[in-house]
């Protein structure tokens, strides 16, 4: 399904960085990263503590802005001061399910900061039957099983919790859905229900970067996987030409040879 | 069932309860509390001749209406994780600045409300300044405020009773009848509805509930959390000088000493009813009947002729003993998260 989107058929990237710098101090934490993601591509981004994965990733979220380099969103250039800008660019950032509220239940936490509202006697009253209603139809569409919108999300598991953060970042309608470790510390089954979601996510012509150190998890659900190593990508090698060894040698550190190999 | 994925597994696991187990899977506080209302009531129409009758009712409802309007906006304090102890303080200083205006200054009655209440609002936008956009604990900011605006109060008055006109408005609303019906309780009754509409059915009642729960996640959903804050303490200084106000007309003059340990009924009510002083849970139905409880059990043990010695002693018991038993009600489901 990739390769119709990642080939001739769309040429130009959704996202294309160039040259990316970031330094703190005298620590240089983005070398010249460069990164191009296809519509409905998901990348797996790995790399060791320090590599600089989450300053990467903050960067096209715009929590970061970078020294130097270029991004450009669907051939466009762009320039993010702050995370609104990368907003309304349609860039969203999975924050795990940090963003949740325990004690609101589900449609609530999907539709948390822009509630539907209705009239009444010129006061504006939540909608609360169409909340319910389009987070059950959202829910579903994604594949996502919750019994009921009306359950209090600090009554689910961590994988619906998961899925609801999810859920939540898509309702944006994002072209970039940036993951950070989506499938941390879930149970095995839960695992499985969300790399379910990201494939579906994907379908829907996402891209989506997922930013895990369940290497395992990249090879089944990722197109390719980007390799970071001291502030650099080292290599992006297609998911059906790598292998697991081949990742770990590249995150380590042996990155010439491997990366002349791939590049 | 490996073949099941865990979402699958939660749907076929979930059973469908009645009402009434919902009620108390969901509210097990207000459940609880609500038969708690009614063991007291029942108790005291077993054990004096005069509790159950429409004007005994009636007077603990009047009496209890500075109550329940200053609870209805701590129920929102306490459900963001904050607290405002300065609600007797506050109260105090708009019935006598209300009274002193009319007595003193001559103010018709109408601007000398508007003043008491925006002296209010004005208190609470300090408080809520320095709570949201200063990051001062609101423990801090409102005990400091309990004893400025307590201190504020006596110097107005210089120690004196400041009598209203008794054919005022003010008076009215404190003392009036209508339909059979105290003012007060009138007035209690619109702002309970008001509370009730404003914490379940609007974005800010949501946002109240939210910032209780995790206010960075609401603050990253691009809610401005820092105003929501300073509404809620804005609110509440303005309910605690309505009650003031009310407090000050019924009693015929506005006092200094009015309304002193106020705030401790307050949240005693608030608490009572079930809302966590954690935050992030809130209910009004639940403040109404800790307000409910508070007020019968200080009528009830006055008709019972216990010794007012032993009032304040029993009072704090039951209310203890009301949360303690709440408290075990509502850690069973965090237990069965956990």
């Amino acid at each position: 399904m990739l390769r119709e989107n990642n080939g001739a058929l769309a040429p130009r990237p959704r996202v294309d960085m160039r040259g990316i710098t970031k330094t703190y101090g005298p620590i240089r934490s983005l070398r010249g990263v460069d990164l191009s993601l296809a519509p409905g591509e998901v990348l797996g981004l790995v790399g060791d503590n320090g590599a600089g994965k989450s300053t990467l990733t903050k960067v096209l979220s715009g929590a970061v802005t970078p020294d130097g380099g270029t991004i450009s969103i669907d051939g466009e250039e762009v320039r993010f001061n702050n995370p609104a800008d990368a907003r309304r660019k349609r860039i969203e950032m999975v924050y795990q399910d940090l963003s949740l509220c325990d004690t609101v239940d589900v449609a609530g936490n999907l539709f948390m900061g822009r509630e539907l509202t209705r009239s009444f006697a010129g006061i504006p009253l939540l909608a609360h039957d169409a909340m319910h209603e389009r987070a059950r139809i959202m829910l579903q569409g994604l594949g996502i099983r919750i019994p009921d919108t009306h359950a209090l999300v600090g009554n689910l598991s961590g994988g619906q919790r998961q899925a609801i953060a999810i859920s939540r970042a898509i309702s944006f309608e994002p072209l970039v859905l940036i993951m950070d470790e989506p499938t941390a510390a879930l149970a095995v089954a839960e695992v499985e229900a969300v790399l379910e979601i990201i494939r579906n996510v994907s379908k829907m012509g996402v891209s989506v970067i997922l930013v895990t150190h369940r290497l395992q998890d990249l090879f089944l659900v990722c197109n390719r996987i980007m390799v970071m190593y001291e502030g650099t990508n080292v290599a992006t090698p297609e998911v059906a030409s790598t292998s697991l060894s081949e990742i770990v040698e590249l995150i380590v550190g042996h990155k010439f040879e491997a990366a002349s190999a791939r590049a | 069932m490996p073949r099941v994925s865990a979402t699958e597994a939660a749907s076929l696991r979930y059973v469908k309860q009645s009402f009434w187990k919902d009620a108390l899977t969901n509210h097990p506080g207000v459940i609880s509390i609500a038969v708690f209302v009614l063991v007291v009531a029942t108790t005291f129409s077993i054990i004096t001749d005069n509790f159950l009758t429409v004007h005994n009712l009636l007077a603990v409802l009047r009496q209890a209406a500075p109550l329940c309007i200053a609870a209805a906006a701590m129920t929102f304090v306490i459900t963001t994780g904050g607290i405002d102890l300065s609600v007797g303080s506050v109260g105090a200083v708009a019935g006598v600045l209300a009274s002193t205006a009319m007595h003193g200054w001559g103010v018709p009655v109408l601007p000398a409300i508007m003043l008491a209440l925006l002296v209010g609002a004005c208190i609470g936008s300090v408080h809520g300044y320095l709570i949201a956009f200063q990051g001062i604990p609101p423990f801090i900011v409102t005990l400091t405020s309990l004893f400025i605006y307590r201190g504020v109060a006596l110097l107005l008055t210089e120690g004196y009773s400041i009598p209203i006109p008794s054919d005022s408005i003010l008076a009215f609303l404190g003392r009036g009848w209508v339909l059979g019906i105290p003012m007060p309780v009138l007035l209690a009754g619109a702002t309970l509805v008001a509370a009730y509409i404003a914490l379940n059915h609007t974005r800010f009642g949501r946002y109240v509930v939210g910032v209780g729960s995790n206010a960075e996640g609401v603050r990253r959903s691009g809610v401005s959390i820092r105003k929501v804050r300073t509404l809620v303490y804005i609110w509440s200084s303005v309910a605690a000088a309505a009650a003031g106000l009310i407090l000050t007309a019924r009693l015929g003059s506005g006092s200094a000493n009015q309304g002193v340990m106020f705030e401790l009924d307050v949240i005693a009510a608030v608490v009572l009813g079930s809302t966590s002083l954690f935050g992030g849970r809130g209910s009004i139905v639940g403040t109404i009947l800790g307000v409910l409880a508070i007020s019968m059990i200080v009528n009830g043990l006055i008709l019972a002729h216990v010794s007012p010695y032993y009032t304040q002693i029993a009072t704090g018991l039951i209310i203890i003993l009301a949360i303690w038993f709440n408290t075990w009600l509502l850690d069973r489901p965090a237990r069965r998260v956990g």
